[in-house]
Order: C-alpha cells, then structure tokens, then sequence
C-alpha cells in the first residue's frame, strides 16, 4: 500500500482533519490487532491475514467504486443484487446456453456493467434520487436473479476456474492480486486525473461543477457503470471461491460495502474521502469479525460490535469536525 | 383616485414605524426609516431591489427584531420578537410566496391555529364553515367554497385565501408583498376590489409593488426607499411617475468606474430570436470585441436565465446564437466553454465557486483541460496556473491550500473571474460581478474589465446596480418579462431612462427617449 500517495490525498479539501481521521482509524486497527492477537494467538499470523485479505477481496473490489459513488454524494444499494444477478448468469450462460467459461465471464462482467449502467442513466436522465433507484433495481436484480435460477445451483466449474477464488500467486491469495491493482488504480485515478478532481466537486457542489463546464452526467454514468463491472467481477471471485452459484449471493454486500467506505472517512454527503481510508475500513471490519469469531465471539455479537464501532467512529469524526469548525 | 376622497390624516396612526435600523454582517439594511399608517389608509412602499423594503416589512410581521428604533401600533410601543407577538398585535403579512397548505381545504387553511372549538377541545367544523362562508360573504366573493382544497385553486383565489385567513384573525394591519407579482390582470382588479373593501373597513393596508401604475390605481400615499433610507412620503395625489422614479433610482453617480474607451471589434456573439420560456422570449441582441453590454432589469426580469441559455445550462429552445460568426448549437457549458465562453454566475456560493475545495483547486476548475495531460492533472502546472491567478487578481489568501469558502467575498469573485479568465476566454458574460462585495474589490474588478475590453474580450454584464450599468457599459440594453424592452447608447443612458424602462411605465419612458 505505499503506492498510495497519502500525503496529497490527505491534504484535499481539509488536510489535517483528515489525516486526523484515518490516523486515528489506523490507531484503533492497530489496538483491536494487539488486543485480539493477545486474545488468540492463531490471529496474529500471516496465513490467517492472508486469508482474511482473500474474504475481503469480493466486498473490497466493490467498495472502490462505492467510495467514487459516496464522493459525488450518491449511494448504489443494489451492488448486492448485481452480485447475486451475475453469478447466476455466469452459471447459467456456461450450464444452460453452452457458453466457453470464458465467454460467460466476460457476459456476467458485462451483464453487471449493464446493471450498473441502468442505474446510472436514470439518476442523470430521470433525475431520481440514487437512492430510490438502486432501491428499485436492489429489487429488480435480485429478483431477476431468483426468476432465471430457479432455486437451482450450478456447480461443477472446469478447474481452472478455482484458481482465481482458491490459489495463490507469489505466496498470496490469487484474488488479493487483483484487489490491490484495483486499489493502487482507483486511488492514482481519484487523486490524480481530471476524472477524480470532477468527482470531489461534484461532491462539494455539483451546481458550481455543473456552472464550470465539468461533465458532471458522463462521470456520475461511468461511475455508477464502474460499480456495476466491479460488483460483476466481484460475483465472479466469489463464484470461483466457494465453487457454486446460487441466487442468494451477495445478500447484504451493499451494507458492508457503505460500512467500509463510511468508517474510512468517506463523507455520506459527498466531496470528502479517500481510497486509502476505505482500504483501513475494509481491514477494519474484516479483522474485526475474524478476531472475535477466533476469541469465540459468536456471530450475532459479532454484528453488534461492528456496528459500535461504526458509531463509535462517526461520533469521533463528527465531534473532530465540529472542533474544526469551531476554530 | 376617489378612494382619497374620504382619507383624512387622522392623529394617531394605527401603524407607526420609528427610527428604524438594521444591520446585518456587513451590510447596513436600514438606516432610521421612518413611517407610519392610517385606519383605512393604503401606504404603498417603493424601492429598487436591496432598498431595505423586504427588511422593514419583515421587521413589522416579527421575523427579525430591528438593532434600533420602535414599532407602535394605535400609539403604543410593541415588542416585536416573533412572528406570534406581531399576530397578536393584529398585523398580518401576505408574502409573495404564500404560505398554505395546498392539501386542506379552505376553511381548514383559514382557521388553521384557531379553529373554532366545541366540547372536549374538539374542532367545531360547523362553526368553521359557517364563519368562512360570513367571511367570503363579507367580500363579496362568490366563487369559493369552504370545502374546496386549496392546492386545486388558482393563485388569485389562493391570494385570497390568505387574506381571509388574516381577516379571521382580526388582523388591522395588512402588509402585501408584491401581491400582483403572480396575477393575471383580471386577478388584479378583483385583488383591488378587496383592497378598497378593507380600506372601507378601517384596515390599514401597506402595499409593496414594483409597478407605477399600480400604486397610483390604489394608494393613498407612498413612501420611498433608497439604500436603506427613507428617501421621501408623498401623496399619491401630489406626485407623478416622472418623480418617483427619479427619488427612487437618483444616486449620483460616483466616477468610480475606469471605462476606457476602446476600439470596439467585430461581433464575438450575435443572438436572433433566442426562445426558452417563459423568461427568455425572442431575445437578439450583438456583443463585438472590446465592447462593455450592460443589461439592465428588475430581479425576475430574465436577466440570468438569458445568460444561462446562451451558456448552455438551459439550452434554447429556438432561436439562433452565432459565436465570432459561426452558427452554433449550444447544448451544454462544457460546449459553451470551449466555443471560448466564460459565465461568471450570479451566485458565487451555489454556482460559482465549490466553497469547500482549497484555491488552488477552484483556480483550474474550468481550466483543467489546460494543466492535465492525458487525463493527469500536472500539480506544478496547476500551482502555477493558481499562484499567477493569485498574483494577476491580487487574490488575499494565506495560501494556495486554503479552503476557497474561507475568503471574503470579493476575494471569491476574483477567484471565480480568475478561473474563467484563465481559458482565455472570447466572450465573458458577468452577472452581479460585484454583488456583495466592499468597494475596494468592486474598483478592482471595475479596473479589470476595463482592461480586459481593452484587449479586445467582449463582455456581456448583468447587473442590478444601476450606476454600475451606466459607468461601465458602452451599450445598455433593458430587460422586462423576458423580453428586451429598450436599448441606450452610453450618452444617452440616464438613471431615469433606464429606471422607466426597467419599471414598464411606458409614457415616462417615452418621455425619457
């Protein structure tokens, strides 16, 4: 992660709030570390880092677009769905209509960019609210998803296909390789392009973006489609990890992705946040969950401690800003 | 006027405002306005926009309390904190945008906060309907019913709803803002019957309105302001439009404004027949290098949305706009801009600058193609590009990273003007270019568009403040209802010309021609 250029993409819009921000969620990652590997000492190991970075690769892939969303001041909720929409179709294409694996790939990836896309088009075009409308297609896909599979799974994938869910490269999760170009690439494209500039103002101000001859429309589309791609790549690295489909997948991603994007200090209302805080927000929740499931924590407290420190940490922002603020 | 006839000054005036003073961060809204009202008296007040009319109304309905000087009503003093204490004084306030609830019904509306009550606090909806039918009887309207739902009706009957609603209330004192902004002239009439009709009653009416010819039809007296003061009462029967208009809009003009004379060029933009209703209507006019187009107008009079369709933000509907000769079709501002237009809005907060991105950031806003390559953005470029802008405009920020929102106002509008400059622009189209900003940043952007007529940009500039249009334009075209009403040549432009224009009231402006 020292691709990550953090000194510049701390200092826009509020320099040293920011930097206070994901300082202090890196400080508190560090403490839950210490703290749960003196708990268990099979947490504290490389192989079982390794492998949290593996479960985490499917929600992470998607919350690098969702950071791009949150940042224009929208929100996508129906990436769970796209999940669900495209590992259905990537079993059904290869299963039911004959095609390569490779072909079926590529159509889920683009039936997810096309999902992604519907969304987009309606909340520039249409004017919806993102909100309503990726609630609407949070429905639809799913239940899009439901229909065509028929509560049927489909296993039995070709080999090959499980490396990329299974294997490891260079002594590294395979997934995990994709999940950090991904990050180095999201991060170098919001900090550095035109493209990432236009997505903070139209966060900070989308009538002043608008007035200043930005493409506001064609970025929040590329957007929106980008998350709907990413949610289909995500489906696929799932599909090839746990080696079947099913309709059900993907059911909730959409609430841990925000969970991640928001506790990295990524602004709900738009114009502020990092890749690389939404990089500390995923380590943050995977880890957590990880760390209490091995101290026996058992799932559902594991939930309620996740979402203390959610609010624990929006308090903490909160009362940094208003202190900022104050001065 | 008959209705004069039986007005008489009677000794103490049912509504009399003392010494009144407001100020706001910056501004002086209101320096010791003075007036008062007489039972059965209709008091109009008159002023340009930013007179101070909407502040000292406010004060009377208890919206904000005055920093100095007093309200008393039937000679005594009352404490104004809130909009509930002034009700209780018995004045009500009918605002321009009225206030109803459009899914209740008429009675409901009338009566709401003080529906009359039967048992167990219950609503007495039969007492309710009945006084609402004494009320609507009471004035004569026959085409209301009490059940009706307000949000079915039109704006003449739904103006007369709230005045009803302030009759309920006993209210003695009536303050209408510019209560025939939004009615067709039949509502006009029927509003000035009901006027006549409170008058005839006792009820003290102060009537704000932009239009002459209004105020001669209905009001007893007038009193105008100017930059918060009180210029001038008179009585309507004792004065004329000519007059009005000329205490209204009668500043000296400071020779402030450093319009040097330029040759001017071929025409940068040429606009035929522009449409976009309803405030863009069959617009044509021409901008040539090097020349300065004042366009003046009352607020509402179209002004920004012409410049905003010309720019692409509401693209035309018909029409023609050619740029330096070229027939163009401009859809967008990203179009606009690279056709070589820059549009420095009205509103520096919501649509100029992005308050919360550092200076740096707002400089290369419109000019990002200018210091990115492929899609990166050159930071050594785009500090350069900030830091010359910083220098050039004379920009007062600690540095290049502060947040652009922390600025004074002035130094915002140079930020916005800087940024738009930076593309080199072909024409630039300013509206309100020193709206709200201290004087010594108004000189320099005066200085500024001076030079930059100089060297040939043409600059099309809206503004509200006429001794600005005057000084700076070599043109001054006027707008009203959408439409170009009158053109002046820089010689023979005077505030009473351009105000007349502005106004609609057709004879002065003939005279003024």
């Amino acid at each position: 992660m020292s691709e990550i250029p953090l000194p510049h993409s701390a200092k826009r819009v509020v320099p040293w709030w920011l930097l206070r921000h994901e300082t202090m969620l890196a400080v508190i990652l560090l403490i839950a570390l210490i703290v749960l590997g003196g708990l268990n000492n099979r947490f504290l190991t490389l192989d079982n880092l390794l492998n949290q970075g593996r479960l985490t690769t499917e929600v992470g892939l998607i919350a690098l677009p969702m950071t791009f969303i949150i940042i224009t001041g929208g929100i996508d909720l129906s990436v769970g769905s796209i999940v669900g929409l495209c590992a259905i179709l990537l079993g059904y294409s290869w299963k039911n209509f004959g095609f390569p694996l490779p072909l079926a790939i590529c159509f889920s990836l683009l039936v997810g960019a096309a999902a992604g896309f519907l969304n987009g088009i309606v909340i520039t075009r249409v004017k919806v609210p993102p909100l309503i409308m990726t609630i609407a297609t949070l429905a639809l896909y799913r239940g899009l998803a439901e229909g065509i599979s028929q509560a049927r799974s489909v296993r039995g994938y070709p080999e090959w296909f499980y490396f990329i869910g299974q294997e490891n490269l260079f002594g590294v999760p395979a997934q995990l390789w994709l999940l950090l170009i991904a990050i180095v690439v999201s991060a170098i494209v919001l900090d550095r392009t035109t493209f990432g500039r236009t997505l903070y103002a139209i966060g900070n101000n989308e009538t002043a973006a608008r007035f200043s001859g930005l493409p506001v429309d064609r970025a929040k589309l590329i957007i929106y489609t980008l998350s709907g791609f990413m949610a289909g790549l995500s489906a696929c690295v799932l599909v090839s990890r746990v080696t079947t489909t099913r309709s059900d997948m993907g059911i909730g991603y959409e609430l841990d992705v925000i969970a991640a994007v928001v506790l990295g200090g990524t602004s709900i209302f738009g114009g502020v946040g990092t890749i690389w805080g939404t990089v500390v927000g995923l380590a943050m929740i995977q880890l957590l969950k990880n760390g209490l499931a091995l101290t026996g924590v058992k799932g559902d407290a594991t939930i309620v401690v996740i979402g203390t420190v959610l609010i624990l940490s929006t308090l903490v922002a909160s009362s940094l800003q208003r202190r900022r603020e104050g001065i | 006027m008959t209705a004069s006839a039986h007005y008489a000054p009677p000794t103490t005036p049912l509504l009399s405002v003392r010494a009144i003073e407001k100020s706001f961060p910056g501004v002086r809204a209101l320096s010791g306005v003075s007036f008062d009202a007489a039972r059965g008296e209709v008091h109009a007040l008159l002023g340009e926009n930013g007179a101070g009319k909407s502040t000292l109304i406010k004060i009377v309905s208890g919206v904000f309390p005055p920093d100095r000087g007093e309200v008393l009503v039937g000679g005594k003093a009352v404490d104004l904190a809130r909009p509930d204490d002034a009700r209780r004084a018995g004045i009500a306030t009918i605002y321009q945008e009225l206030l109803l609830f459009p899914e209740l019904t008429v009675a409901e509306n009338i009566f709401m906060g003080h529906a009359p009550r039967a048992g167990l606090r219950r609503i007495d909806w039969r007492a309710m309907r009945e006084k609402t039918n004494a009320l609507l009887a009471s004035l004569e309207i026959h085409d209301l019913e009490a059940e009706r739902v307000v949000g079915t009706l039109s704006v003449g009957n739904r103006q007369r709803v709230e005045i009803l609603r302030a009759l309920s209330q006993d209210a003695r004192i009536l303050i209408m803002d510019e209560p025939t902004a939004a009615l067709t002239e039949y509502d006009v009439t029927r509003l000035f019957d009901i006027v006549r009709k409170l008058k005839a009653r006792g009820v003290a009416v102060i009537y704000i309105s932009h239009r002459l010819d209004e105020i001669f039809a209905i009001a007893d007296r007038v009193t105008v302001l100017r930059d918060g003061a009180h210029v001038a009462t008179k009585r309507v029967a004792d004065t004329d439009a000519a007059e009005l208009v000329q205490l209204m809009v009668g500043r000296r003009i400071e020779s402030l404004f450093p319009k040097i004379t330029v040759p001017i060029g071929k025409p940068v933009l040429e606009v035929k027949d522009l449409e976009r209703r309803p405030l863009t209507r069959s617009i044509s006019l021409t901008v040539r290098a090097g020349e300065i187009v004042g366009l003046a107008g009352l607020v509402g009079s179209g002004r920004s949305e012409l410049a905003q369709t010309i720019f692409g933000v509401t693209p035309a509907d018909g029409g023609e706009i050619r740029i330096a000769g070229q027939k163009v079709d401009i859809r967008s501002p990203a179009q606009a801009r690279s056709l070589g237009l820059a549009y420095v809005p009205e509103d520096r907060g919501t649509q100029g600058l992005v308050r919360p991105m550092t200076v740096r950031e707002n400089f290369s806003l419109a000019a990002l193609g200018k210091v990115a390559f492929g899609g990166f953005i050159d930071r050594g470029a785009e500090r350069k590009l900030a830091g010359d802008g910083v220098k050039r405009f004379a920009v007062k920020a600690s540095s290049l990273e502060q947040t652009a929102g922390k600025l004074s106002g002035g130094n915002q509008q140079k930020i916005v003007l800087g940024k738009w400059l930076a593309n080199g622009p072909k024409l630039l189209i300013l509206d309100e270019p020193t709206r709200g900003i201290d004087v010594g940043a108004k000189a320099e952007i005066h200085r500024l568009m001076g030079e930059l007529a100089a060297q040939g940009l043409a600059i099309l500039m809206i503004s509200s403040e006429l001794p600005e249009v005057l000084g700076m334009s070599d043109r001054i075209l006027v707008m009203r209802e959408g439409r170009i009403v009158a053109e002046f040549s820089h010689e023979e432009a005077t505030q009473e010309s351009i105000g007349a224009a502005m106004m609609g009231s057709h004879e002065n402006a003939e005279k003024a021609a």
